[in-house]
């Protein structure tokens, strides 16, 4: 039998564990029957040698409440008190321990081979036991198993459930709206350094990935195909019904007991490789998705307008990470020069104009009077955001007001005006 | 193990076909109560003032209603009570009722004045436990406020009532010669009118979902609190969940109590917040105190730090819900611990984010008109909709802790009779919110809000079928119905039935913490009496050494 096959090679080789999902989506069976393949075979082979196969089981049912009589008059003298103290409750409230008592709380719990019997007792009643998991040795710690649930997951990825999930075993909806829309291929400038940013985002079960490809069509005849024919080579040889190229790696590996020992290493090659085709289509997707918080760019069919706005935007982008940059930079300086700077200033400002004169040489125009200069300011703006902008500005730097021209240079964030004006505070100083 | 307790499935395989279940199909039809306009409309410098009013102007003619037929000819001594408009006509040693806004003063509550001395901080302050100071119950002070000014209430009836800032209630008593308003009695808006279940569908073109649906009892599941952190231990009881969701396991058809826990017969999961573990609030406030020490050492980077943002998180959550996407519909509200804007109402997780679910997702708004909402529908917190025809009030939970936190809590210690006692609180003060016709009371003094200039949605309009508030430390529920005695003469049972309404029923739930408790709660479309099932590992001998 494929399944008893599949499991020895599995289980019992290559020291795995298996769920009853796990087998369900590698045989293509439905959950049901994976679970009662699973009994079968740990029955069997421990029949055979016994501890040879360990499994784990859920059990659903009505579990017994946990000593009810201390806690049931407990809560009694609570509910007491609490009523008294906060008299504005309405008469209408109702008093909720007749209704929590009767309450029904079904419990599903996963539990060990070994703790079975322990875990049955604590039932009143029990709806169904079923076998979660195989594995060859004693579970110590149950959390293994979210593993084997997410290499389950990676590993079919690519199935469809829209498509697959009647097979398995899934309460199908009729009523589920999914989006198919093809999605512009990433622009390649922008796709390229990205990735690299992107690369530490972990990929897991990329099935989107076929969606910008636009293959979203053929792919439920692919799925179709694909499934039907599993299950007509179920008995006999599988490897001769792998027709898509793309799925063959996992379906090889799953299904094929042969090529066990390359799945190990070939895994995370798998997995590298489609994380770089998901790395572009997470990008690609976020960019679209900031595009779709204006309405009127959100038409995708306008690919190429798209693009020219990207290409933009990116401009724009990097424009503004240059910005950033500077700040960057500057900013310990920045926060420091206000502290700084206006004290050695503002001491003897009416003074000493000359040492302001030298600052003009440095910034530029050396006029008299009134000079334009470019300043960065920093503003808050309506929404709250913190803007630097360069603007230009008129400043006047006559002997009789030297306040007006002390502010600017406080309030000024950056680095190319701020450090000749370092400079000159070094010179005021060597000169007294 | 004998063959008649092989439950199904502990037997070899048999060669029966398995028929393909199929889930009942869902009514959903949210409503845009809490959506904020989007970009350049939404600004944040209007003055937090205008909801207080908004509120007042709304809440006052109810609650003066109710007041009115209460105390109308109310007779102390021979002195009738008087309405009086505004509480700074108040005058003393006459007997008088008024309504207005209450304002708490209490010594740990947050202070703006505090906050300006640090004005540079960019992240929320950690929440505190209560403002009240349990040393010092004196230095609390309740006021009532209205457009005129402030009154300060006092008087033993006050202690035996909780409030909350932001309350509107009518109060009936006399100002004594401290200038106190002393009171006696106080009045509650109540429930608001309660629609129809399917008022809103029925105008709608759902007719015939509304057939389909009304025929087979449903199931709305209710989780909160997934708490995905990325490690691998806190997933286990969520892929039981997920099996179970998707009905790889449950409960066999065979048993008296099976049919209902049927997970086919779920419409409809709402994720009520707090999805993501990680706490980023905290961490963040955490982060910026060292900040400041690191900030000599290294030049600050703005922006996206792949080394310090952990996208594993979200990644699961992605996962999770693209897995039980494709086969039950999802509405997916943010909590405080989400990626979404901390003040209230916080906006829908972007999509942006869920790269795989986000094909389930509505298309994207284009234009004007309205849309349907998607199989995937990332909702704001607190959020209002129909879900099979009944109208659905819920918060994430962050309403509730902060109203608890006005109340004198010995919540120190967490013996079981304080847990107890607590999760009672919570409720009775979601039964409080309903009564005060506001779901978000302390919203804009103890919450950081949105400042809405022309409407305060937090007032509850119309009354709900079933209030939620998310992330509670335990399950709890109760129904709440009209207070008849409260509102009419006891006489008068032709009244009970109200001009044009019915008694309104309300089934309240809190809903627990998922990845503390495992549960998911389950509110039956037809009776909307409330299940929970548990998810969890049993810890057994193995375990235990």
């Amino acid at each position: 039998m494929d399944s008893k096959m599949y499991l020895a090679e599995q289980v019992l080789n290559e020291q795995r564990t298996i769920t009853y999902r796990a087998l369900g989506r590698a045989l293509k069976v439905h959950a049901n029957r994976a679970k009662q393949l699973l009994f079968e075979f740990h029955s069997k082979e421990n029949a055979k040698k016994p501890q040879s196969v360990h499994a784990t089981y859920v059990i659903s049912g009505i579990q017994k409440p946990p000593e009810p009589p201390a806690t049931n008059g407990h809560a009694k003298d609570d509910e007491d008190e609490v009523m008294q103290s906060s008299p504005y409750l309405p008469s209408s409230m109702p008093n909720q321990d007749a209704p929590s008592d009767s309450l029904r709380i079904a419990s599903i719990i996963l539990a060990r081979e070994e703790d079975l019997e322990d875990a049955k007792a604590t039932f009143q009643s029990i709806s169904t036991i079923h076998v979660y998991s195989v594995q060859p040795t004693a579970l110590q710690d149950l959390n293994v198993l979210t593993d084997v649930c997410r290499e389950v997951a990676t590993a079919y990825a690519q199935d469809d459930p829209l498509e697959g999930g009647k097979d398995w075993g899934m309460i199908q909806n009729r009523n589920v709206k999914r989006r198919t829309g093809a999605r512009p291929p990433p622009p390649p400038t922008a796709s390229a350094p990205k990735t690299k940013t992107e690369s530490t985002v972990p990929a897991k079960r990329p099935f989107e990935k076929s969606a910008p490809a636009g293959k979203t069509e053929n792919k439920p005849e692919e799925t179709k195909s694909q499934s039907s024919s599993a299950a007509n080579s179920q008995t006999s040889s599988k490897p001769a019904a792998k027709p898509a190229p793309k799925r063959e790696k996992s379906n090889l590996f799953s299904s094929f007991a042969k090529a066990k020992p390359k799945q190990k290493t070939s895994t995370p090659a798998e997995s590298a490789t489609p994380s770089g085709a998901e790395d572009v289509v997470l990008d690609d997707a976020s960019e679209e998705e900031a595009e779709e918080l204006f309405p009127n760019s959100a038409d995708t069919a306008a690919a190429a307008a798209t693009r020219e706005s990207k290409k933009e935007r990116e401009e724009k982008l990097k424009a503004m990470m240059e910005d950033d940059d500077a700040d960057d930079e500057e900013m310990p300086d920045a926060d420091e020069e206000p502290v700084r700077e206006p004290t050695p200033i503002e001491q003897p400002p009416p003074s000493k104009p000359a040492e302001l004169k030298e600052e003009v040489t440095v910034q530029g125009g050396r006029r008299r009077g009134k000079r334009q200069v470019m300043k960065k300011r920093t503003v808050k703006d309506e929404e709250g955001y913190l803007v630097t902008r360069e603007e230009a500005t008129w400043e006047s730097f006559s002997e009789d007001e030297p306040a007006p021209k002390k502010k600017p240079a406080v309030n000024v964030a950056k680095g190319k005006g701020a450090k000749p004006g370092q400079g000159n505070i070094m010179s005021f100083f060597g000169k007294k | 193990m004998a063959p008649d307790e092989d439950f199904g499935f502990l037997r070899p395989p048999s060669n029966e076909e398995y028929e393909p279940a199929y889930r009942t199909p869902s009514s959903y039809n949210p409503l845009d109560t809490f959506r904020l306009p989007m970009g350049g409309v939404r600004h944040y410098q209007q003055q937090y003032g205008d909801m207080y009013f908004l509120r007042l102007a709304k809440l006052k003619p109810a609650v003066e209603q109710i007041a009115a037929a209460a105390w109308d000819g109310f007779n102390i001594a021979g002195e009738n009570a008087r309405r009086v408009d505004r509480v700074l006509d108040v005058r003393q040693g006459e007997l008088c009722w008024v309504a207005g806004t209450i304002y708490m003063d209490m010594p740990l509550k947050p202070n703006i004045l505090d906050d300006l001395t640090k004005e540079n901080f960019t992240s929320a302050p950690p929440p505190r436990r209560a403002y009240v100071d349990p040393s010092n119950p004196s230095a609390t002070q309740i006021m009532m406020e209205d457009e005129s000014g402030r009154l300060c209430l006092t008087g033993a009836f006050l202690s035996s009532v909780h409030l909350a800032t932001g309350a509107i209630i009518a109060a009936l008593g006399t100002e004594n010669s401290n200038g106190e308003f002393e009171v006696i009695d106080i009045k509650l808006p109540d429930l608001p009118p309660q629609p129809k279940r399917w008022e809103r569908d029925e105008t709608d073109k759902n007719q015939n979902g509304k057939d389909a649906v009304s025929k087979e009892g449903g199931k709305i599941a209710f989780v909160s609190g997934l708490g995905i952190t990325g490690a691998s231990s806190d997933t286990l009881a969520l892929e039981l969940l997920t099996d179970y969701l998707l009905g790889y396991t449950g409960f066999s058809g065979n048993d008296e109590n099976s049919p209902s826990m049927n997970a086919s017969k779920i419409t409809r999961l709402i994720i009520a917040g707090n999805s993501l573990g990680a706490s980023v609030t905290t961490d963040a406030a955490s982060a910026g105190s060292d900040a400041a020490a690191k900030k000599k050492l290294a030049p600050k980077k703005y922006g996206y730090d792949a080394s310090a943002y952990n996208a594993s998180p979200i990644t699961k959550l992605d996962n999770f819900l693209a897995e039980i996407l494709p086969s039950i519909p999802v509405t997916l509200m943010p909590g405080e611990k989400d990626p979404a804007n901390v003040s209230l109402p916080q906006q829908g997780i972007h999509r942006a984010m869920l790269p795989q679910s986000r094909a389930y997702c509505a298309p994207p708004p284009s234009g004007e008109d309205k849309q349907e909402p998607g199989w995937f529908d990332s909702v704001t917190n607190p959020w209002e909709g129909d879900v099979e025809g009944w109208r659905v009030w819920g918060c994430s939970g962050q309403n509730v802790d902060d109203v608890l936190r006005y109340l004198e809590f010995p919540g120190e210690d967490s013996s079981l009779d304080t847990e107890r006692e607590e999760s009672e609180a919570r409720l009775q003060i979601m039964d409080a919110m309903l009564r005060w016709r506001c779901g978000v009371p302390t919203a804009p003094d103890t919450i950081w809000s949105y400042p809405f200039q022309d409407d305060d949605p937090f007032v509850l309009e119309s009354c709900p079928h079933i209030f939620f508030a998310g992330n509670q430390p335990s399950f709890k529920t109760a129904m709440v119905e009209t207070d008849i005695p409260l509102r009419f003469d006891e006489g008068n049972t032709e009244m009970t039935n109200g001009p044009g309404t019915t008694a309104a029923r309300v089934r309240l739930i809190s809903i627990p913490k998922f990845k503390e408790t495992g549960e998911l709660v389950l509110v039956d479309t037809e009776t909307l009496e409330a299940e929970v099932i548990r998810f969890g590992t049993f810890a057994g001998q193995e375990e235990k050494k």
